[in-house]
């Protein structure tokens, strides 16, 4: 039986009734964080840098890991262990594209008329402002992945240990 | 505790119809009333009353001592019960039961151990995680019982809670609820128009008609005692017989009957002697073997008894219509002609229908 005098004992057996709304809900926040990372990423000034085939897997991947984190985020709240796993992996993904996409626009020049000087510039295809805010998303976005991977792990694990531990009891 | 007092409670909607007259009740605490009458009688609109969501037009409605006649709904911790069980669909039995004690942002533990201790109570511990629409009907019902009980409410309002199950869960989920009116102990406020369940569950049962509380009294009060030929007809199935006669020295006469009177039934009608009355018989209390005859229209087995639909003295007559509920398996053809008597009978006033007492 449930020892419902024992605080630890009634979280943990409310798990078996409510849903894992913080993982979920963080997930939600890595997809936002995404949102603003790749709104502010198409804000850089390509000038003649921008068709590359790089683009393209960045677009897919941005709608791909939408994807894959809504589902995880349904996954999670329903206190499913290889969720929790798969977010983990979406973080460290966020981190990685940090040294990819943004950071290669960074450190690439491009070339710009200017109609008033009459002349070409070389500018930065991502200004260092651009730069901060974007690896800001992507970190927060990650942070968000990787906590919500661990806190649901480790609350999936506990659950399936105390449903056990009841069947067994039950038994 | 928690004492209910309704003291002259008119209610006046804006079109000028007037749904209840003069409604007076004390409610004991732990008491279990059940406001029973046929539909439009304003029985549901007093709940309504006492539940804060229609506005009292004239009276006093009083918790413990306390005016609340003037208090919102949310502040007068009362717990009411829909006859269409109003759950949230998207939400498990467990959320929808918690959701009350969620949006007063108590303590989730001190909820959940609510949510437990009530669905043990209703036996819906291993629905919890389900939503409403993979339960059965009583089962729905139990949840949003279980919602009531969760927040402990001082008075527990029941609107018609059975009337969308089917007759043989109606019975079961009405025994849950005496059930849980015992083992709570709590007051209770039940509208119905099932006499059975009145019947069954109330402590006191108030009747109504038109608006107007027609008897205030306990089960047995109600069916032994009719106040008057409405309560009679309502309570009781089948409905109670009812005949004109006339009282004459120590007979009354019917129009198909010629009944001898004795002392205590003399005594009760003195001040009816050559004038007109209703009696009235429920058919239980009609034996076979007597000095009224009976021409069967129809047989109806019951198993234990027989329900005889016939005509007195075989005449049409819609006054000579009458229903035996007789004992045992009888195999009586339309046509026959049964001989019987009534065992107890109950005396009205043609004028006022008042019962002669």
């Amino acid at each position: 039986m449930t020892n419902l005098d024992d605080q630890k004992q009634v979280q943990l057996d409310r798990m078996r009734f409510t849903k894992n709304l913080l993982g979920s809900r963080l997930v939600y926040l890595a997809i936002l964080f995404n949102v603003l990372y790749f709104v502010s990423v198409y804000e850089s000034d390509v000038g003649n840098w921008y068709y590359q085939a790089l683009i393209g897997v960045s677009v897919v991947y941005n709608l791909v890991f939408m994807l894959v984190a809504f589902l995880s985020s349904e996954g999670v709240k329903n206190y499913k262990t290889g969720y929790g796993y798969v977010l983990l992996g979406l973080g460290a993904g966020q981190i990685a594209r940090i040294f990819i996409l943004p950071l290669m626009a960074h450190s690439a020049i491009t070339k710009r008329s200017d109609p008033v000087l009459k002349k070409v510039l070389e500018v930065p295809v991502m200004e260092d402002p651009q730069f901060f805010w974007i690896v800001v998303f992507l970190c927060l976005s990650a942070a968000c992945c990787i906590a919500a991977g661990a806190i649901s792990v480790e609350r999936s694990k506990k659950l399936a240990a105390y449903n056990a531990s009841l069947s067994e009891m039950a038994a | 505790m928690a004492n209910i007092s309704l003291q002259h409670l008119n209610k006046i909607y804006d079109n000028k119809v007037q749904a209840v007259y003069d409604f007076n009740l004390e409610v004991k605490d732990g008491e279990f009333i059940v406001l029973v009458g046929p539909s439009g009688c304003g029985k549901s609109t007093t709940l309504r009353m006492i539940a804060g969501l229609e506005d009292i037009t004239e009276g006093k409605l009083l918790l413990d001592g306390q005016d609340i006649t003037a208090a919102p709904a949310k502040d007068r911790d009362m717990s009411m019960v829909f006859q269409n069980y109003a759950l949230y669909g998207h939400m498990t039995v467990y959320e929808n039961m918690a959701f009350s004690l969620t949006l007063r942002k108590e303590d989730p533990n001190v909820i959940h151990k609510k949510v437990l201790a009530a669905a043990e109570i209703l036996r819906l511990t291993d629905q919890l995680n389900k939503k409403p629409k993979q339960l059965s009907g009583g089962q729905r019902q139990r949840v949003a019982m279980g919602r009531a009980i969760v927040r402990n409410p001082k008075v527990f309002l029941f609107d018609e809670p059975l009337s969308n199950l089917d007759a043989k869960l109606r019975g079961a989920t009405r025994r849950e609820i005496l059930l849980l009116h015992k083992r709570m102990h709590a007051t209770m406020l039940y509208v119905t128009h099932d006499q059975t369940e009145a019947l069954t569950l109330a402590d006191r049962i108030v009747c109504m008609s038109m608006g107007h509380v027609q008897q205030v009294g306990t089960p047995l009060e109600l069916y032994d005692t009719p106040a008057n030929i409405f309560v009679a007809s309502f309570i009781g199935l089948p409905p109670m017989n009812f005949f004109p006669a006339t009282v004459q020295g120590d007979h009354l006469s019917g129009k198909y009957f010629d009944l001898s009177l004795n002392e205590e039934e003399q005594a009760l009608l003195k001040n009816y002697q050559g004038k007109e009355i209703t009696l009235g018989v429920r058919p239980e209390n009609i034996s076979e073997g007597g000095d009224v005859e009976v021409q069967v229209v129809n047989n109806e087995n019951l198993g234990m008894n027989t329900l005889v639909h016939g005509r007195l003295k075989g005449q049409n007559a819609q006054d000579a219509a009458i229903t035996c509920k007789l004992r045992g398996w009888c195999d009586y053809k339309a046509g026959d002609t049964v001989k019987v008597s009534f065992d107890k009978r109950h005396f009205f006033d043609q004028e006022t229908t008042n019962a002669i007492r």
